[in-house]
Parts: structure tokens; C-alpha cells; sequence
């Protein structure tokens, strides 16, 4: 009798009476907009592929909606909230890393070509793109987690599950390695061919 | 490569944190890190991941929230069903099992018993079964209450049954679960 009244309140839409409540629509939408954008910059300029940031952007945001209690969150400040949201997304790329890449041309998306050929177009891009191209996908998160996000060690720590004593080495490293790079354009690698 | 990270770094990440370089830095600051190797990679990176952050920023395509909001919610309800009707499944799993363990006992049982019939089925052909105008005569003395009580109908009839309750129960388990 509970399972089929459970059962029936589930199908009838109250998941939420059932599962932690989710959060309001509207409050999520302005926590999107304030967010949307940096995450998915962090995203796209970390993978070098637009069109992967937007699937991961997305499903970050699912995500987010899906965790125990994102209102907690909110309520725990929004840069709380923000942060576990860029947490989410360092775990997703991660994963994407770990998969096998694709192996033929064309399961590569159409975005993925254009990307590659604006790329030379936006200043910023043209200097930063093949440096941090050279560089390892996790010093490349550290790096705009540090330097375009502005999180402190600490908070970089919680985000990419790194021990946050040896956050303050490793930044240092990559530091100094992209700087050499963006200094030296001969040095790079990419940049040459 | 050694670490060794320049006292003023601090003073010049705040600067650049809040917008205020070049403009509020003092001179002093401004020859130390233009001669500071450490301060000067910070300026570099520091600058040049603001400036990709806002354009990035400017061209990122942003989904509705709505739908993501939706999305999100789906995905939650499918996880509560999923959760819900998990322990159903494993209720019938373990009645499934329940039951055939409960038919492979009572199948052994009464295969025991079924032996005697075995032995009966071999003395057939010496007995009066198959000489039809013997067994007319012997019918006649004997009730239909004496035949089905007697060891050869009971043992089919229960066999019967319990195939019969067995793959029923099983048909219903498939049932059910495709619904």
C-alpha cells in the first residue's frame, strides 16, 4: 500500500515530495545566468573545444540540480554554490580525458572545425591558444582556475580534489612554464608547425 | 626548477584582482616587477587569462535554464522510480527463487514415490492391463474412487500440477515485469 501510494505520487510528478526538493525554477535560472558564462569560457578554453563545453556545461548544470540539496547550497552563499558547480565540471572533464578520444574524423562535431579555424581571429586566443595547448589538461585547469577565475589555493584545491599543499608547487610550475612559452614563442612546439 | 616565489607577488595578484593595475601601483612596484622574473610571469598570466575569460565569456552559447531545469527534474524522478521499484524487483526475484526451490523439493518427493510406479510400468506387459477383455471385466470391479487413489493417476495428476503451477507463475513473473 505505501509502495503503490509512493509509487503513484512519483508518476504523478511529485518526485520531488518523494527525493530532496529541487530548486526553484527561477532561482536556478538566475544562478544560470550569472554562472553560465564563465563556466562554459572555463570549459571551452580548458578542452580547446567549444562544442564539448557546451554538452559539458549542460549536464554540469543537471548535475548540480540532481546533488543532495543545491538550495543548501544557495543558501550557503553563491560562491559556494559556484564553486561546486566548477567542481562538477573539473570532475566531467576529467572523465572526458580519461575516455578514449575519437578515433575517426568524422565523429568529430562541424563546431569543432569552425572553432579550430576562428581561433586565429581573437587576440587572446591566438597568444594563450597554443601555449596552453602545450601545456598538461591539469595545469591548464589550474591555471584559469588561478588566473581567469582568481580562486585562491584553497579553493582550487576543493574543486580539482588536488591537496591543497601542493596546489601552491604545482600553479607555480605551470606558471612559469606558460610564461616561457608565451615569452618564447619559438619554444612552442605548436606553434612552430 | 626551484620554488622561489617573490614577496611582492601578494601585493600584485590584490592589484590585479581588483582592477586596479597599473593604474594604482606605485612606481617602486612598477621597476620591481618589470625586473622580477616571478612578478612578471604573474602580470603575463594574470592579464592574459582575464582578457580570454571575458571573451570567452562573450561568445559562450547559453542553453535555456528552463530546459535545463527540466532536464534535471526528469532525470531526478527517473532515479526516484528506479530507487522505489528496485526492492519490487528483488521481491519477485526472491519469489521466483522461493518457488522454484519449493517445486525442485516437492518434485524429488514425489519422484521417490515414483518409483514404485517405474516398477509397476515394467510388469505391465506380464500383467492384465493390456489384455483388454480381462481388463473390462476387472474395471467393472473396480470404483472410479479405487482408480484415482491408486499410486499411477496421483503421481501424474500431481506432476501435472506443479508443472502446470510452476511455469504459470513463471509466465506471470515475465509478465509482470514487462509491464
Amino acid at each position: 500500500m505505501l509502495c503503490e501510494s509512493t509509487l503513484s505520487s512519483v508518476l504523478a510528478g511529485d518526485a520531488p515530495r518523494v527525493a530532496q526538493p529541487l530548486m526553484e525554477n527561477d532561482a536556478f535560472a538566475g544562478f544560470y545566468q550569472r554562472s553560465a558564462r564563465p563556466l562554459w569560457a572555463y570549459l571551452a578554453r580548458v578542452s580547446a573545444n567549444p562544442a564539448l563545453a557546451d554538452d559539458l556545461a549542460q549536464e554540469s548544470y543537471v548535475r548540480f540540480l540532481s546533488a543532495a540539496r543545491p538550495e543548501l547550497l544557495l543558501a550557503e552563499g553563491e560562491v559556494a554554490a559556484r564553486r561546486y558547480l566548477f567542481r562538477i565540471a573539473t570532475n566531467l572533464l576529467r572523465d572526458h580525458w580519461r575516455r578514449p578520444q575519437a578515433s575517426s574524423i568524422e565523429e568529430l562535431p562541424e563546431e569543432f572545425f569552425a572553432a579550430s579555424s576562428n581561433a586565429a581571429q581573437a587576440d587572446s586566443r591566438a597568444i594563450l591558444g597554443p601555449a596552453l595547448a602545450c601545456m598538461r589538461p591539469r595545469d591548464r585547469q589550474l591555471l584559469w582556475l588561478a588566473y581567469a577565475e582568481g580562486y585562491s589555493h584553497k579553493e582550487i584545491a576543493e574543486i580539482t580534489g588536488l591537496a591543497s599543499a601542493s596546489i601552491r608547487l604545482l600553479l607555480f610550475r605551470a606558471r612559469r612554464k606558460i610564461a616561457r612559452l608565451l615569452r618564447e614563442p619559438a619554444a612552442n612546439p605548436r606553434r612552430q608547425s | 626548477m626551484t620554488f622561489t616565489p617573490c614577496s611582492h607577488e601578494k601585493e600584485v595578484a590584490q592589484l590585479l584582482a581588483r582592477g586596479l593595475w597599473p593604474q594604482a601601483c606605485s612606481a617602486e612596484l612598477s621597476a620591481h616587477v618589470s625586473a622580477c622574473r616571478s612578478c612578471g610571469d604573474l602580470l603575463l598570466v594574470s592579464q592574459l587569462f582575464r582578457q580570454a575569460r571575458t571573451e570567452a565569456a562573450s561568445e559562450a552559447p547559453l542553453a535555456s535554464p528552463g530546459a535545463i531545469w527540466w532536464r534535471a527534474q526528469l532525470c531526478r524522478r527517473n532515479a526516484a522510480v528506479e530507487r522505489i521499484s528496485r526492492p519490487i524487483l528483488g521481491a519477485q526475484i526472491f519469489a521466483l527463487v522461493a518457488n522454484l526451490l519449493v517445486a525442485t523439493v516437492f518434485l524429488i518427493s514425489q519422484a521417490r514415490h515414483s518409483l514404485g510406479w517405474f516398477a509397476w510400468l515394467e510388469q505391465l506387459p506380464q500383467s492384465s492391463a493390456l489384455h483388454f477383455e480381462k481388463l473390462w471385466t476387472s474395471m467393472d470391479k473396480l470404483s472410479p474412487v479405487a482408480l484415482f487413489t491408486s499410486g499411477w493417476s496421483s503421481a501424474l495428476t500431481i506432476s501435472a500440477l506443479a508443472s502446470l503451477l510452476l511455469f504459470g507463475g513463471v509466465a506471470v513473473y515475465l509478465a509482470t515485469e514487462k509491464e
